[in-house]
């Protein structure tokens, strides 16, 4: 789904490395409110790279397997280090597979970074709707306890609202950017209807991503409820 | 899979001498130039720069071609639809299909574009360490965040990889095939994801603590900056007139047609 070299006008191109820019000095500003902003560092960059090798994880839909985006579990995971994250990432995307393009770096950061911002904050309501009880009795809880479940529930339903919502998101900005930026002669009615059909045939794949990380966060919560900054 | 960003960073051409500070700029204005082209007269000259320019940093030909050939795929899709879907003057009919010159000129400046941005692109980062232009970007006004960031990621992106593969062999080994989706294998699948995840966030935690045992977070004495050259700066005010060059032409070939 990254937009390669070539094909957005160059207006488009520079338009999203302006967002881009914003977005990032937003992030960085957060983070540089930290008491040592550099102590997140480490964890951020080895993330990243593992959010990387992740996606070349193939989901199999016979006759053929799709790889997943994850950008709604990278906001869930990496909060407010999500968007330079994506950013780097797709940067080595860009120069070691060739897959996205350096002047479409911004609009693909943009496109995947911007719903990852908006999962992290949806993810953070899983927090406010929990009952604050529940919360902390969790830990002396066994697991599967009766009082867990609810929030094991609720984190199962932001989990899958985060990857799905992430994935649906950018799917709609790219399809939108594509049709009416590529420079083709294609009449405004065949635009709408296609800018339609494509985005409802991410359906499909916004459920498996959903689905993909409601499992992904609940394994975290058993595993190392840390990670979602429990 | 290893694909070594610089694998040739150590050969000698002119424009692997080239300060990559400069280079940055003066690629990056060259690039931006190129996806300012909308006139498909400027393609040739377009053309021409990318090859010439490909031939001087001497980087090989087997290098390109195997970096063009992942995004070839999509190419091909473009190539198929774009001659028959977009425009309105039919240049030829063959059955129900009908091929169509808007969209071959559409479909010739894509895919000229393309090439040429990745090649410069490839030229940009395959003519020296990559160390050296995460510090001219350093140089220019990267965050130290991002900077920190891109190196760290770069150094652990193939060893989480290897971590991966090693994860899936085992899993192969305990008699685990994803054939078909199912709950079971989605399951399985993001316990994989999820321990990749956990692993490397554990690491972060060792490596951390080793960089900040070996000074990382103190004050460091400012690094000298190479002096610039002559010739550096000239090659930059070079390309920043081709750049302009292109810009101008497609702005005056524009009002031409205007």
């Amino acid at each position: 789904m990254h937009i390669p070299d070539g094909i957005l006008p160059a207006a488009v191109c520079f338009g999203g490395y302006a967002t881009t820019g914003a977005i990032t000095w937003y992030s960085l500003r957060k983070i540089n409110q930290k008491d040592d902003p550099r102590e997140g560092i480490p964890k951020a960059s080895l993330l990243t790279a593992a959010f990387f090798v992740a996606s070349w994880i193939h989901i199999p839909i016979p006759p053929t397997s799709v790889h997943l985006v994850l950008n709604g579990l990278l906001g869930v995971v990496l909060g407010y280090y999500a968007f330079p994250a994506i950013l780097i990432g797709l940067f080595f995307q860009a120069v070691m597979f060739q897959h996205g393009g350096l002047t479409t770096l911004g609009v693909n950061a943009t496109m995947m970074g911007m719903p990852a911002l908006l999962a992290y904050y949806l993810f953070r309501l899983r927090n406010v709707l929990g009952r604050k009880g529940d919360r902390l009795g969790r830990k002396d809880d066994r697991l599967g306890d009766r009082k867990d479940r609810p929030y094991q529930a609720l984190t199962g339903i932001f989990g899958f609202l985060a990857g799905a919502g992430g994935l649906g998101i950018a799917a709609l900005i790219a399809v939108a950017l594509l049709i009416t930026t590529i420079p083709t002669h294609l009449d405004a009615e065949a635009e709408r209807a296609s800018i339609y059909a494509l985005t409802l045939a991410h359906v499909p794949l916004m459920v498996i991503e959903g689905a993909f990380t409601a499992l992904v966060v609940l394994f975290l919560q058993r595993v190392s409820p840390e990670l979602l900054g429990d | 899979m290893k694909l070594e960003l610089d694998e040739h960073g150590h050969l000698d051409s002119l424009l692997h001498q080239w300060e990559p500070k400069y280079k940055l700029v003066g690629l990056m204005g060259l690039i931006l130039a190129f996806s300012f082209v909308q006139d498909p007269r400027l393609l040739p000259a377009m053309l021409a720069i990318t090859l010439a320019l490909y031939a001087l940093s001497r980087l090989p030909l087997s290098f390109l071609i195997a970096r063009l050939r992942y995004p070839g795929f999509f190419l091909l899709i473009v190539a198929i639809l774009l001659p028959f879907l977009s425009g309105s003057t039919v240049l030829l009919r063959v059955g129900p299909l009908a091929l169509r010159q808007e969209g071959c000129l559409d479909l010739l400046l894509i895919v000229s574009k393309f090439v040429s941005i990745l090649t410069l692109s490839l030229i940009l980062f395959g003519t020296a360490p990559f160390l050296d232009i995460i510090k001219a970007m350093r140089s220019l006004g990267l965050p130290l965040v991002l900077a920190d960031m891109t190196l760290l990621t770069y150094r652990y992106i193939y060893e989480i990889g290897d971590d991966l593969e090693r994860m899936k062999t085992a899993m192969g080994l305990r008699g685990f095939h994803a054939r078909y989706l199912g709950g079971r294998v989605l399951r399985v699948l993001a316990s994989l994801a999820g321990s990749v995840l956990v692993r490397s966030y554990e690491r972060s935690e060792r490596v951390y603590k080793a960089m900040v045992l070996r000074g990382y977070g103190q004050p460091t004495r400012p690094s000298e900056e190479p002096r610039s050259r002559f010739r550096d700066l000239a090659w930059l005010f070079a390309f920043l007139l081709l750049a302009a060059g292109f810009i101008a032409a497609e702005i005056v070939l524009r009002q031409g047609q205007g």
